[in-house]
Order: C-alpha cells, then sequence, then structure tokens
C-alpha cells in the first residue's frame, strides 16, 4: 500500500520536471532568436497575421506555465493547461500538413530538427505524460481522502 | 464516477484547444487573404526557370505571342522584330513593312494580336494594321484621337489611356472601327488623388486571351480589371498599405508643364495579366521579410481578381544587372525582361490554380 501511494508520486514529480524543461528550454530558444521566430512565424502558413502576438505571447506563456508547474497549488491547473497547449500544437502540424496553403521548411523554435511525423509522435508523448501525470494526482487525491477517513 | 469525470476534463480540454487552434487558423487566413496588412506568403517553387536568352541590346520589349514564338519590338530599330521560338530558342529577325513611308513617327510601338498586328504612335496619331503572315503594315487610323498608351484588343478594338482636350486629365477609352473609326472615353475610370495625371499614371494590361484588360497604377496600392468593352470594372486593393499616391509636383509652368519633383513612391512597378490572375512586381518590402533578399530577386505578388483575394508571391531571381521592365505571361510561359535579356520560366499549373 505504501508503495503504491509512492509510485504516482514519483510519476508526478517525473512529469513535473520533463514539462517544466521542455517548456522553459522552448522559451528561452524562441527568446534568444526572436527575430528569427518572429519571421517564422509570419511566414508560417496558419498562424501568419497573429505572428506578433504570438511571438511575445508564446514564450512568456511557456516560462510561467514551465516554473508555476512546481507550484503545489497549481499543479494541477498547469498540467491542464500544458495539455491543451500540446493538443494545440499537435493539431497545428495537422493544420499545416493537411489544410494549409503549402508546407513551411520548418516549424519554427522547438526541436527545429524533427521531421513532421516525430513531432507529432513527440507531441503525443507528451500529451501522454500529461494525462499520466493527472491521472497520478487525482489517485493521491483519492488516496489521501481514503487515508483521512 | 471519478473517472467518469477525469476523461470528460481530459476531453474538455483536448477540444477546446483544438477548437482555440482551428478557430486562430481559420480567422488568420481570412485575414491573410482579404484584408492582409503586407504580409507575404512565398509557397515553394511556383515557377521554374526554363532558360536566359541574351537580347545583346537593352531596347527590346514584348510585342506579343502566338504558337510558342514571342515577338519582341525594339525602341531604337522600330520596325524591327525579334522572333524567339520559346520551344527551341531558334531566332528569326522580322522587317515590317510600311504602306505608307511619308508618317512622321515619333515613338512607335508594335503590337501583335495574332492573326494580326499593330503598328502604333499616338503622337502622329496613327495605327497601321497588318496579317503577321507578310508583317506589312497598312494605313488603318490616321488623326482620329491622341494617345499615351495603347494595346490591341482584337481586329478593330484598341485599349488606350490619352489625356482629354477639355479638362487636361488622364482617361482610358476604347478606339473601335464599325463603318468609321469611334472613340468611347471613360472619365470615371481613373480616379484622380492630386492633378489626374501622375498620380493616376500606371500601365496598361491585357489577359493573353485577350478577353479582360487592367490597369495598375504605379502610385497606390490598387489595380482594376475591365471587360473587353470597358463597361464592367472590378477594383481590388493590393497587400501593400499606400493607398494615396506619395508625389510632389511643381507649379505649372509658364509653357504649361508640371513636373514631378522627387522621386515618386512606386508601389506597382510592372504588371501582367493572365487567367483570374494578375500579378504584379513590387520591391516594397512586407512584414517579416528580409530586405536582403531585394538584392537577389524581384518580388512578384499573384492576386486573383475573380476570388478577390490575395494569394501568394514569389522570386524571380535577377537574371541580368538593372530594374524589371516587362513581365507577361502567355500560355505556360512567364517571360520577363530586365537589361539585355530574357528570361523564360515555366508556370507550375497546380500552383497557379
Amino acid at each position: 500500500m505504501k508503495v503504491s501511494i509512492n509510485i504516482p508520486a514519483k510519476l508526478v514529480a517525473i512529469v513535473t520536471l520533463a514539462y517544466s524543461v521542455l517548456f522553459i528550454y522552448a522559451a528561452i530558444q524562441k527568446l534568444i532568436e526572436v527575430e528569427q521566430f518572429r519571421i517564422q512565424l509570419g511566414q508560417s502558413p496558419i498562424l501568419t497575421t497573429y505572428a506578433d502576438y504570438i511571438m511575445y505571447a508564446l514564450p512568456l506563456g511557456e516560462l510561467v506555465l514551465g516554473f508555476t508547474i512546481f507550484s503545489h497549488k497549481f499543479k494541477r491547473q498547469v498540467l491542464y493547461v500544458s495539455y491543451s497547449l500540446m493538443v494545440m500544437f499537435t493539431t497545428y502540424i495537422i493544420l499545416i500538413l493537411n489544410f494549409s496553403d503549402y508546407i513551411p521548411c520548418s516549424c519554427g523554435g522547438v526541436l527545429e530538427k524533427l521531421g513532421w511525423t516525430e513531432h507529432i509522435v513527440f507531441n503525443l508523448v507528451f500529451i501522454i505524460i500529461a494525462i499520466i501525470g493527472l491521472w497520478c494526482l487525482d489517485y493521491m487525491d483519492t488516496n489521501k481522502q481514503s487515508i483521512i477517513l | 464516477m471519478r473517472v467518469k469525470s477525469f476523461i470528460w476534463r481530459l476531453l474538455g480540454f483536448g477540444v477546446a484547444g483544438i477548437l482555440l487552434m482551428v478557430l486562430l487558423f481559420v480567422t488568420s487566413e481570412q485575414e491573410m487573404h482579404h484584408n492582409n496588412a503586407f504580409i507575404r506568403r512565398y509557397p515553394h517553387h511556383p515557377i521554374k526557370k526554363l532558360f536566359d536568352f541574351n537580347l545583346g541590346y537593352n531596347s527590346y520589349y514584348l510585342a506579343g505571342f502566338e504558337n510558342d514564338r514571342l515577338y519582341l519590338g525594339n525602341h531604337t530599330a522600330p520596325l524591327h522584330l525579334l522572333e524567339v521560338n520559346l520551344k527551341t530558342k531558334d531566332t528569326t529577325h522580322i522587317k515590317i513593312g510600311l504602306e505608307s513611308k511619308d508618317i512622321p513617327f515619333q515613338s512607335i510601338t508594335v503590337n501583335v494580336v495574332p492573326p494580326y498586328f499593330f503598328v502604333m504612335d499616338g503622337t502622329v496619331p496613327c495605327i497601321l494594321r497588318g496579317y503577321t503572315r507578310d508583317w506589312e503594315a497598312r494605313d488603318w487610323m490616321k488623326g482620329e484621337v491622341y494617345f499615351t498608351n495603347a494595346k490591341a484588343v482584337d481586329s478593330v478594338s484598341i485599349f488606350i489611356k490619352t489625356i482629354s482636350s477639355s479638362n487636361r486629365q488622364a482617361i482610358l477609352g476604347l478606339l473601335q472601327y464599325s463603318n468609321g473609326f469611334n472613340t468611347y472615353l471613360y472619365p470615371e475610370l481613373l480616379e484622380k488623388q492630386m492633378d489626374g495625371i501622375f498620380d493616376v499614371d500606371g500601365l496598361l494590361t491585357m489577359s493573353p486571351d485577350f478577353k479582360s484588360l487592367g490597369y495598375s497604377y504605379y502610385y497606390r496600392n490598387e489595380f482594376m480589371i475591365l471587360d473587353a468593352d470597358l463597361k464592367s470594372i472590378q477594383r481590388m486593393k493590393t497587400i501593400d498599405t499606400v493607398s494615396m499616391a506619395q508625389i510632389t509636383l511643381s507649379k505649372i509652368s509658364k509653357t504649361g508643364e508640371v513636373k514631378m519633383t522627387s522621386p515618386p513612391l512606386i508601389i506597382n512597378r510592372t504588371a501582367a495579366q493572365f487567367d483570374a490572375f494578375m500579378l504584379i512586381h513590387s520591391n516594397r518590402l512586407g512584414k517579416y521579410e528580409q530586405s536582403e533578399m531585394l538584392e537577389d530577386a524581384f518580388i512578384i505578388d499573384v492576386y486573383n481578381w475573380e476570388k478577390e483575394r490575395y494569394e501568394f508571391s514569389f522570386y524571380l531571381y535577377h537574371f541580368d544587372t538593372g530594374k524589371l521592365k516587362e513581365l507577361k505571361v502567355f500560355e505556360s510561359y512567364l517571360v520577363a525582361l530586365s537589361g539585355e535579356k530574357l528570361s523564360v520560366n515555366q508556370i507550375k499549373s497546380s500552383v497557379f490554380k
């Protein structure tokens, strides 16, 4: 019984760390080459007209998420938002591959060297670990309650 | 119970993410194609270079096209035509014969509208007409109307730009022959912003099937498409943001002359029309563009006037020193003139759809 409480807690810690590293890395990457990122967004066939807002909103949002995910109070909310964000990124790639006027050379920002399929797989992995993390949080809550009861 | 609500929450956040992304995409695309604030889009390879051809002189202009054969006129040798076969690259020199030898020509342009060709000089004014099978130009119009630019539409009608004798304003019109010549002028087509001559200046364009005509203003972000009778008109804005001509004009001198006192800001440099497309060359940079590109290539913007939207842009890489003088599309060929060279490119029909 004791072990089964520990495993979810460890899983949550791993998920937290993974997301935090991903977001902070991606945000810094974008901010360092912000002009490059702006041009890539402007040439992206999907969010073209929002490029000016997204160029700042996205890295700042990622930084906020990357840090607040460590907070016990907001961990659950941050994980839900992160999960949503990963779904959005995946949708973005699917839209580019299927519905956009043309397919750009690079998607810019994070992990440029990945191909489109690898990118989707990468995103799916993160979506899955977010679900695992959220499930573990729920599991720990119910267990805590049953212990208290 | 807990599992159920957990799955519902996951679905909720997932669907919200998808919907938000799709919404951003749809609204962004709408803006991009219909209310574009100067953001260009460059899809890969809409044209393929076939070859460059050295003409040896910089005085050539595009006169027309018939069955793979491109005709080039020459401003300094006005009765000489160069025929370039775009398939075989063979060239033929053509000498145009004139019926009247004593016309005081000043600036001749030759225009080929198969099976006819026209020799036009709006300063005389006169137009001679002949068949491309023998290149003998016979007297056709003389003294009817002066014009500054002209493009033949068919065997009996000429799209002209002229200066009104009553108010000295530039006007578009048609010169037509049926039991005698008639000139139809449409003063409402060119919209005056300053003096009605310089500010409305622009380029007459013609689709290669001669079914639709066009006019692209040099100094503002606008062009228009007209039918062959100049009856129906469609005005369209380009993605550029300059809507008022930015030119400065001198006061009228004693001789009645007005001059531009500073270099004008040119928005639409040259244009070409084909099918439902208007191609416009501009060297003004949009948002998110690198200025270094201007040193390597001409930027061409593609509009679809039937759908009233900006489609995309592409680079036509420099093929000689100097500006892009002319651009035209014939069948699937995109031909361009710069310096002493002719550039021949293939249009990808999968991109231009």
